[in-house]
């Protein structure tokens, strides 16, 4: 219980430092609303850039600003949206789901196809299985996902001839033709994920089974199957579990440019919009919901040890 | 000058627009010389036009905001097209026609313009448009707390009386081609007086436009129906529209290919991808989008317009072309090849082909025999701007000046240019990479940068053109389209002379459509103002 107090309070002051650092960091990009509005081409007086700021409260020093926002995160006030007006909250909520979503899916994607794979290229004997998942490791390890999503599009609409709905439908609305949008920027983002999972489950399973537990468990006369499932790899999850934590916190960034590439009105793509149009607003909320999750899977992870392996308690 | 709809008429831009339809199958005709290659601008037609159905179209970029009045920037423009509409518009031969206003005159030496309303308009919302709406409308932009970015095409405008419901007078300072800003759209639309106090006009909007706005999720979609009580019967043909926002191109090919939308803006890499594709037309024309780099003449070696000519002269325009917009385009000075009849023959321009060793010459005169150092800033979000400072920045080599290429986000850039024009280029950098898009007039495209007074004349702070001002000055005068293109026609030669810009090529519109898809007309503006004349087959 003191463990969990002082880690919500370390918790607290992490996001608080993330909190200014994303402030100060969004400031400090060259060009703000203003410059967009204009571009290179328009023209804005003195007086109308003037006009321009104080309407965003742009005026006000920075650490006023600072303030004001965190007052109103506190009171449950995102702020506005300088682009469309709307409140931040309400456009938060709605792209919210579409992110949730995608991620969820891909972990699930990730779990079921890293993990079985990893653990029959850890017993398999042949070589060409263990070249095989070398050769794809080093390739997933090494491409990027938007590249992998550009090169799915093609094949799809090239080879197949196949492109899902484009205007998005949510899974309640119609589950089959979601899950057919949903196809390809999972497998995208999934495609370099789970690599990394075949290796460390792979490496992982392969230290435990050369344990002495495994051969006593052999030596028991256990099943083949049940020294792998139940000794092997529930002991070898705890680095595996430790990458899945880790590589959702960079499925965020991974959602970010895959959305925009297939058009999935989600967070990412927000973001990355906000930034590009200086909508300070927009861009501060998004990566604090970023950070508060990154923050909650981290703990999530690692309440999940102790049920995992029961040796580890923490003080 | 009365004016009226039915009636060709002649002066001020109106004319010229006409001859700029005609000027514009003779830009395509000199483009076969530069060894490109480019379709009619308008779609094939069969059969006649049928109401129904609904096109999914692709947008390239998210639209910044819907407000016809501030949320002036081109891809909010081609989202709130549809919805709004000003006192004039432009046909498909590019001749500014009426729109809201049914007739104009001009009196009093070019300085008041009398317009007659079109009686019977309405609103999306049933309301009749009036006088009252544009006096409104034209108030808010002219407003300095409304900060709208495109105010300096209408700040001409002293004041606005409302004379009866259907007429309104606009009195101005001095002469200026009003009717080509109502045209042209940015900050001209027309909404209802008291529109923008009642909704967030950022993603609302009520108009007199072809079509309605149903919904607007940013990032994702634009969906739009029909009016039903469009005064322009038996417009629009189409039940509706829905933009989506596709910025990744492969994805708009594939969209395209897999038949899930039935038009897009495509770059000519892309249109190479859909080339003999069945039952998808590729479009191509030049249109008003001019690349080029903006220098800053107030620092050394840069002031010197030996200097700057000797730069330009080193460096192949159709390789620029061949290697930045693979062979879309066409050589452009000033005023962008294809825009009306304003602007030079791409084929009497200077420096087609490189002249390496008059270069060296030039740089050896002005006092630079072994070259120098000199910076040019891009923005990737142009791929085509970096690859055409990249051409230069190699062909530069061979007169001995070395270019760094700096590449920023285009955020950064445009703060930074923006920087530079504030500070008369005191601030910022020395040469830009950008372009010009399409602007009302002629005017456009020269006097805010070149004159000596002009908005964004960075470089003419304390050096201005006093020839280039006094032609500038003498066209906004005179309403007579042949002498206003003489004297265009002089000031970009003296331009293209002192090199305070360096200007490339005018780039073509590439637009894919289904053949689905029919009526489809290219305008030189790149808008898609004629999806309202399409209907699906």
């Amino acid at each position: 219980m003191r463990y969990l107090a002082r880690r919500a309070l370390w918790t607290v002051v992490a996001l608080l430092g993330v909190s200014v650092l994303i402030f100060l960091l969004v400031r400090l990009l060259p060009g703000n609303i203003v410059d967009i509005i204009a571009g290179t081409e328009g023209q804005l007086s003195r007086e109308q850039r003037t006009a321009v700021l104080r309407e965003f409260g742009l005026d006000r020093p920075v650490p006023v600003q600072y303030a004001l926002w965190l007052r109103g995160m506190l009171r449950g006030d995102l702020g506005w949206s300088f682009r469309s007006g709307q409140p931040v909250a309400q456009l938060l909520v709605s792209r919210l789901p579409v992110t949730i979503e995608l991620a969820l899916l891909t972990v699930l994607g990730v779990t079921l196809v890293g993990i079985p794979l990893g653990v029959l290229a850890s017993v398999s004997r042949s070589m060409r299985v263990k070249t095989g998942v070398q050769i794809v490791g080093l390739l997933g390890l090494s491409v990027p996902s938007f590249w992998i999503a550009v090169l799915l599009i093609i094949t799809a609409s090239h080879l197949f001839g196949w492109l899902p709905a484009l205007i998005f439908v949510s899974p309640w609305s119609d589950p089959w033709v979601n899950l057919q949008q949903m196809f390809l920027p999972v497998l995208s983002l999934a495609l370099g994920l789970s690599v990394v999972v075949v290796r460390m489950t792979r490496s992982s399973m392969l230290e435990v089974l050369g344990q002495d537990f495994v051969k006593v468990a052999r030596a028991k006369g256990l099943s083949a199957r049940a020294v792998l499932l139940r000794h092997a790899l529930r002991n070898a999850l705890i680095p595996i579990v430790t990458v899945l934590g880790l590589q959702m916190g960079y499925l965020l960034g991974g959602v970010v440019i895959t959305e925009q590439i297939f058009g999935l009105p989600g967070l990412g793509w927000t973001l990355l919009n906000g930034v590009y149009q200086r909508d300070y607003p927009v861009v501060q909320a998004t990566v604090m919901l970023f950070a508060v999750t990154f923050v909650v899977i981290n703990l999530g992870v690692d309440l999940l040890y102790t049920y995992l392996d029961p040796r580890i308690r923490y003080e | 000058m009365a004016r009226t709809g039915s009636e060709s008429d002649r002066g001020l831009t109106r004319r010229g627009l006409l001859g700029g339809g005609l000027a514009l199958g003779g830009g395509l005709a000199g483009l076969e010389l530069f060894g490109a290659t480019a379709r009619p601008a308008r779609a094939q037609t069969t059969g006649s036009p049928r109401h129904g159905g609904t096109v999914i179209a692709a947008a390239e970029i998210d639209p910044i905001a819907l407000d016809p009045h501030t949320g002036s920037n081109f891809s909010s423009v081609q989202a709130y097209d549809h919805m709004y509409e000003s006192l004039t518009m432009y046909d498909e031969k590019t001749n500014i026609v009426p729109a809201l206003a049914q007739s104009w005159e001009i009196t009093n030496g070019g300085k008041t313009y009398t317009f007659k309303l079109r009686p019977n308009v309405k609103f999306h919302n049933g309301q009749t448009m009036t006088a009252d709406d544009v006096k409104y409308s034209i108030d808010r932009v002219l407003d300095p707390k409304t900060a709208s970015p495109w105010v300096s095409w209408l700040n001409a405008i002293k004041e606005i009386k409302v004379v009866d419901p259907l007429t309104v007078q606009m009195n101005l300072d001095a002469p200026y081609p009003l009717v080509g800003s109502f045209a042209g759209m940015r900050a001209a639309g027309i909404i209802p007086k008291g529109l923008a106090e009642k909704e967030n006009l950022k993603i609302r909007g009520i108009g007199t436009g072809p079509f309605k706005l149903v919904e607007y999720v940013p990032q994702d979609r634009i969906v739009y129906a029909r009016h039903a009580d469009y005064w322009d019967k038996p417009l629009p043909y189409l039940d509706g529209m829905t933009f989506k926002v596709l910025t990744e191109e492969n994805a708009r090919i594939a969209a395209l290919r897999a038949g899930q939308i039935q038009y897009a803006f495509l770059s000519a890499q892309g249109a190479a991808q859909l080339e003999g594709a069945p039952g998808i037309t590729v479009a191509k024309s030049p249109f008003a989008w001019v690349v080029l780099h903006y220098i800053n003449v107030l620092n050394k070696p840069l002031s010197d317009a030996r200097v700057r000519r000797a730069m330009r002269m080193a460096v192949d325009t159709n390789e620029v072309i061949q290697k930045a917009a693979f062979g879309a385009a066409v050589p452009s000075g000033p005023v962008p090849t294809g825009y009306g009849d304003w602007y030079l023959d791409p084929k009497t321009l200077p420096y087609l082909k490189a002249d390496v060793e008059g270069a060296k010459k030039l740089l050896a005169e002005a006092g630079y025999p072994n070259g120098f150092k000199v910076e040019i800033k891009c923005s990737p979000q142009y791929p085509e701007f970096v690859a055409a400072t990249l051409v230069i920045q190699e062909s530069l080599k061979k007169i001995g000046v070395d270019v760094t290429v700096t590449q920023m986000e285009w955020g950064a850039f445009v703060a930074e240019n923006a920087k530079s024009n504030r500070s008369c280029g005191k601030e910022g950098s020395d040469v830009y990479s950008s372009a010009n898009t399409f602007r009302p007039d002629p005017d456009g495209f020269l006097y805010s940068y070149f004159h000596s007074k002009g908005d964004l004349n960075k470089g003419g702070c304390d050096r201005p053109y006093p020839r280039v001002d006094a032609l500038l000055v003498e066209a906004r005068q005179s309403s007579n389209h042949a002498e206003r293109r003489r004297l265009y026609h002089e000031a970009q030669r003296i331009l293209l002379e002192e090199s305070p810009n360096w200007w490339w090529y005018a780039k073509f519109n590439i637009e894919a459509v289904s053949s689905k898809v029919q009526g489809y007309a290219q305008s030189f503006t790149g808008r898609r103002l004629f999806l309202k004349k399409t209907w699906l087959a």
